[in-house]
């Protein structure tokens, strides 16, 4: 391979996993805008719901069927996680933010630390379920693989530049619902919705909005995004464990913040931008510092445009 | 000499153009009013007075002088050193597995003393021998993230509201800013802050200084508290207090700081006729011991009684300014408080 | 007035009895040793009370500072250096080695709005964590650092056997600590860090230099870590490997503090107590009873106690916020004169 193959490679495997990271980040940033909460939990809903997909696909037995098949399964995966992580993520808010509404913003994020921590847990739980996909459950902890249901030949026929279906099938997922996701915030009538109590939360309720409502369904839709996104991650990956939520929900979060959190552009590039330098780093200095690389570079830019790359200074009300 | 001079400050927050062209001087001494309907830009003067705002363009002077760090020598000194020891700290990061190798690991031999000069002069060997990308390289992008950092923090803390507050300008806010879960005291002895000079050391020590520094600011505000008549709830949390005390609350916080210049944000904002007649008394005992005040104010009544002169604002731009006498006989200010006249 | 015992003067003073519980026992029973953890723990949950606690600021990276402590500590004083400067020396550094380190992050990032500064420190605390596994010319990598010296009283070094002289150091360190922070929270310093937790823009507004009094605050709790980070490094006698100090560490002190009550030194004390006796006691006795009764170990999952710590740790997170939003001891209002 030559230097600038070698290049195009990287990024676009940089570019495959920027977008999962950014289907990621979208939630977190969904939630931020309209209730300015990190949702710590998120990466956590994003973890169970590609264990979720592991277990109906080894309760199908997807692996055996037919290769045309396999893709109606996955088809099955991505709605099963999406509708189970958004209801996931909106009970969440139902059962451990709602009740905190008017509490300080540091008991609603230590509330999202304890979710997140008790997601984790779960993940590991299910972990050890009795089943072929997760190893007959003996070692919970332990990483699954995740099997290949998606073929691996090269799109591109003898260049030495791999583009799988894999990669395809990311961008194929993920843009659709960013555009959906756009037109839903920016066109709808929920989206006005959402972008009233965003600005003004007290404000919209006296306008009639059913502010709780409105919350209740951003968090369905990020946790559905984040559902979408744990299944994609698993086919592209091929490998999830309980503690990938943590590493991902740091990945997307970062994203969100160097896009500017609260912007939906902002968490896509972010996404796009913490993916490429991942994959730079992992190929051009060492994987081993690689994370340590990608912080270093969020605090670089937190000091020189606090309010990330596309974000814009929210003034405080005095 | 004047206390406060305003020049032409324009604030703009992206299209909205908040206060435009606002001009005005306060003497010392005055009692000075900003009128306006709602919404005519009167706190968003009074937060880029007070440099919670920069303003987009304007002057605002206290005491003939402009409250801003300057660009001196000092400050150039400390980013280049700041520039500096980032470069020399990437250098370092980036390298130490080599440079640790060579000056420590090299030299020493288990349970022997440490040749300290063979290790000095290894590292500075190490250094020297660095390649390009490693030394030079990494002392250049150090060096340009950690001076550009310092630049942009110390352009960002040029005009901040804790400078202008300790060159003696302190404010109140329309919506009280109170600390509510600290007692009445140490919500008073807060704005006392800077005028205390027991540092860090002095308090983990408990040294004299620190114990005759208590002593005496912890009467002065006892003292301001029974000045705006709460001496007897001195010791309770700020957040049980009744509405109206707590505007007096932040009057005597804001007077702790021994400031020249206080700007009041609706004092008697939700206050009842008697505990009115109270404020433009404390007002007026304010201004009789020295402190120049700036307020905004809806009553009428209180402005007319106790102003010596009256800004009034309308759409952010300033139709008129005056003597009350004056301010009552113009059309424009009529018109413009022709509907909180009725209730005011 | 009549002096009287405060809650933190009795629970020192029990704690100063306990080890007598011993000579009740039939058997030994190791109490002072099982304790230790709590008291290491106090200490650094201390340091975290000042930051998240006094002064508001959202400290999820507390465990790098413990680590920085930690590795500094063994470097300074591990015989496979060349330094050896001894002990208490090597202890007493660790707390500028920490206020540094907490410059470092702080300077940058101070200025940032709450949810995004715990967001760096988050990231710090993992930067500190692959920092150290990967120098590994300096830091021995994931081996860590042993043997660490113990004090010596009297010529001879002390060991792991020495319990109680062990235990009474660390509650004589944990006493030191405590009057440190208590001289610094009924101060003017405490009080500015109480102000910029209520209302920041006001405390600036008031001439309260907030970048300096947050910075202040930073460094005192990653000093107060750092000292905690050598001392545990000193009673295990190695810094163990890096992700001793990972992100669960960090989660821990924020439960101590979270649950025994934000802002408070005897709430911290009380949750401490709770929280480790519920990690490092409880579990472990219960994981070796099941052990004994045959059952547990690998074969499933959900009876292994250690496997049920995140969700407790969860749990108590989201209910202490729910139930008892200010701890199980809140804060008075100072109602002397400070």
């Amino acid at each position: 391979m030559q230097d600038y193959e070698v290049f195009l490679q990287q990024l676009i495997t940089g570019l495959s996993n920027g977008m999962i990271i950014a289907l990621v980040a979208l939630g977190y940033t969904m939630v931020y805008g309209i209730i300015e909460l990190i949702n710590f939990a998120h990466g956590d809903v994003f973890m169970l719901g590609a264990f979720l997909a592991l277990t109906l696909l080894g309760a199908l037995g997807m692996e055996a069927w037919p290769s045309h098949w396999q893709l109606a399964g996955v088809a099955i995966m991505l709605l099963a996680s999406a509708g189970f992580c958004g209801c996931l993520n909106w009970s969440l808010d139902r059962v451990a933010y709602r009740p905190l509404r008017r509490a300080s913003k540091l008991s609603l994020l230590v509330s999202a630390i304890g979710c997140s921590f008790i997601c984790t847990n779960l993940g590991l739980f299910w972990g050890g379920m009795p089943m072929e996909v997760f190893a007959g459950g003996v070692a919970a902890a332990a990483p699954k693989d995740f099997p290949q249901l998606i073929p691996q030949f090269n799109i591109l026929g003898e260049s030495a530049i791999r583009i799988v279906p894999a990669d395809v099938a990311v961008l194929v997922v993920t843009v659709p619902l960013m555009i959906a996701l756009v037109y839903l915030v920016k066109r709808t009538r929920l989206g006005r919705a959402m972008r009233a109590v965003a600005q003004d939360a007290t404000a919209a309720a006296l306008m009639g909005i059913p502010v709780d409502r409105v919350i209740g369904i951003t968090f369905f839709i990020g946790g559905a995004l984040g559902g979408f996104a744990s299944v994609v991650y698993a086919l592209y990956n091929n490998t999830i464990g309980f503690q990938m939520g943590y590493r991902a929900g740091m990945d997307a979060f970062t994203a969100a913040v160097l896009g500017g959190i609260g912007s939906l552009p902002g968490a896509v590039l972010g996404g796009l931008t913490i993916g490429c330098v991942r994959a730079m780093s992992d190929q051009y200095v060492e994987t081993r510092w690689t994370n340590t690389i990608v912080f270093g570079i969020l605090i670089l830019i937190l000091i020189f445009r606090p309010s990330g790359l596309l974000g814009s200074t929210r003034r405080e009300k005095v | 000499m004047s206390a406060l001079s305003a020049q032409a400050i324009t604030m703009r927050f992206g299209g909205l153009v908040a206060v435009q062209d606002v001009s005005f001087t306060v003497q010392e001494h005055q009692i000075y009013a900003v009128i306006g309907p709602n919404g005519a830009g009167k706190t968003t003067l009074f937060n880029a007075i007070t440099g919670i705002y920069e303003p987009t363009a304007g002057v605002v002077q206290f005491f003939d002088r402009v409250v801003c760090l300057t660009f001196s020598w000092r400050s150039a000194i400390r980013i280049a050193l700041t520039s500096l020891a980032c470069a020399l700290a990437t250098v370092i990061a980036v390298n130490i597995q080599n440079l640790w190798q060579a000056s420590i690991i090299e030299n020493y031999v288990y349970a022997q003393p440490f040749p300290w000069s063979n290790g000095l002069r290894d590292l500075f060997g190490a250094l020297c021998g660095l390649s390009f990308a490693s030394g030079v390289l990494a002392a250049i992008l150090g060096g340009l993230a950690g001076g550009g950092a310092a630049l942009v923090l110390w352009w960002r803390s040029r005009r901040t509201p804790d400078l202008i507050a300790r060159a003696g300008v302190a404010r109140t806010f329309q919506n009280i800013r109170l600390f509510n879960e600290l007692s009445l005291v140490q919500n008073v002895l807060v704005g006392m802050d800077h005028r205390m000079r027991a540092g860090f050391w002095s308090a983990l020590f408990r040294s004299p200084r620190f114990h005759a520094e208590r002593t005496r600011f912890h009467a002065e505000a006892l003292e301001l508290l029974s000045f705006v008549g709460l001496a007897d709830r001195s010791h309770d949390a700020a957040g049980s207090l009744p509405y109206g005390f707590r505007r007096r609350l932040e009057i005597a916080r804001a007077l702790a700081g021994k400031p020249r210049l206080i700007l009041l944000d609706e004092p008697a904002a939700g206050m009842n006729h008697s505990e009115i007649v109270d404020l433009i008394a404390l007002i007026r005992r304010v201004r009789d011991a020295g402190t120049t005040v700036v307020l905004i104010e809806h009553h009428m009544r209180l402005v007319m009684g106790v102003s010596d002169r009256i800004l009034v604002l309308q759409y952010g731009r300033q139709i008129a300014e005056g003597t009350p006498a004056e301010i009552r006989a113009n059309p424009a200010c009529v018109e413009a408080y022709l509907g909180t006249e009725s209730h005011g | 007035m009549r002096w009287r015992p405060g809650p933190i003067v009795c629970i020192l003073g029990i704690a100063a009895v306990l080890p007598l519980i011993e000579l009740f026992l039939p058997q030994p029973a190791h109490v002072s040793e099982a304790v230790r953890g709590v008291f290491l723990y106090a200490i650094l949950a201390l340091g975290l009370n000042v930051v998240t606690g006094y002064a508001g600021l959202l400290n999820l990276g507390i465990a790098a500072f413990m680590a920085i402590g930690a590795y500094a500590f063994a470097i300074l004083t591990c015989e496979i250096y060349p330094f050896q400067i001894g002990f208490w020396p090597g202890l007493l550094l660790t707390l500028p080695v920490g206020a540094l380190a907490g410059f470092l992050l702080g300077a940058p990032t101070l200025r940032l709005r709450g949810d995004y500064l715990a967001i760096v420190t988050l990231g710090f605390g993992e930067i500190v964590q692959d920092v150290l596994k990967n120098l590994d010319v300096v830091t021995k990598g994931t081996q860590g650092i042993n043997p660490v010296p113990a004090p010596s009283l009297g010529g001879t070094m002390w060991t792991a056997e020495d319990e109680y002289k062990w235990y009474y150091l660390l509650l004589a360190l944990l006493i030191v600590v405590i009057l440190a922070i208590r001289n610094l929270e009924r101060s003017r310093l405490g009080r500015a860090w109480f102000s910029i937790r209520e209302d920041e823009l006001a405390s600036r507004s008031m001439g309260i230099r907030v970048e300096r009094i947050k910075m202040l605050a930073f460094s005192a709790a990653a000093a107060i870590a750092a000292f905690a980070g050598g001392l545990s490094t000193s009673v295990l006698s190695s810094t163990g490997e890096p992700s001793n100090y990972d992100f669960q560490v960090s989660i821990l002190a924020l439960c101590i503090v979270i649950v025994g009550g934000i802002g408070s030194i005897v709430g911290v004390l009380v949750g401490a107590l709770v929280m480790i006796g519920l990690n490092s006691i409880v579990l472990v006795k219960a994981t070796a009873v099941l052990e004994t009764m045959g059952i547990g170990g690998q074969s499933n999952v959900l009876l292994s106690p250690n496997n049920w710590k995140y969700l407790i740790f969860g749990l108590a997170l989201v209910l202490a916020v729910r139930l008892k939003p200010h701890g199980l001891v809140p804060p008075r209002i100072e109602r002397r004169a400070t």
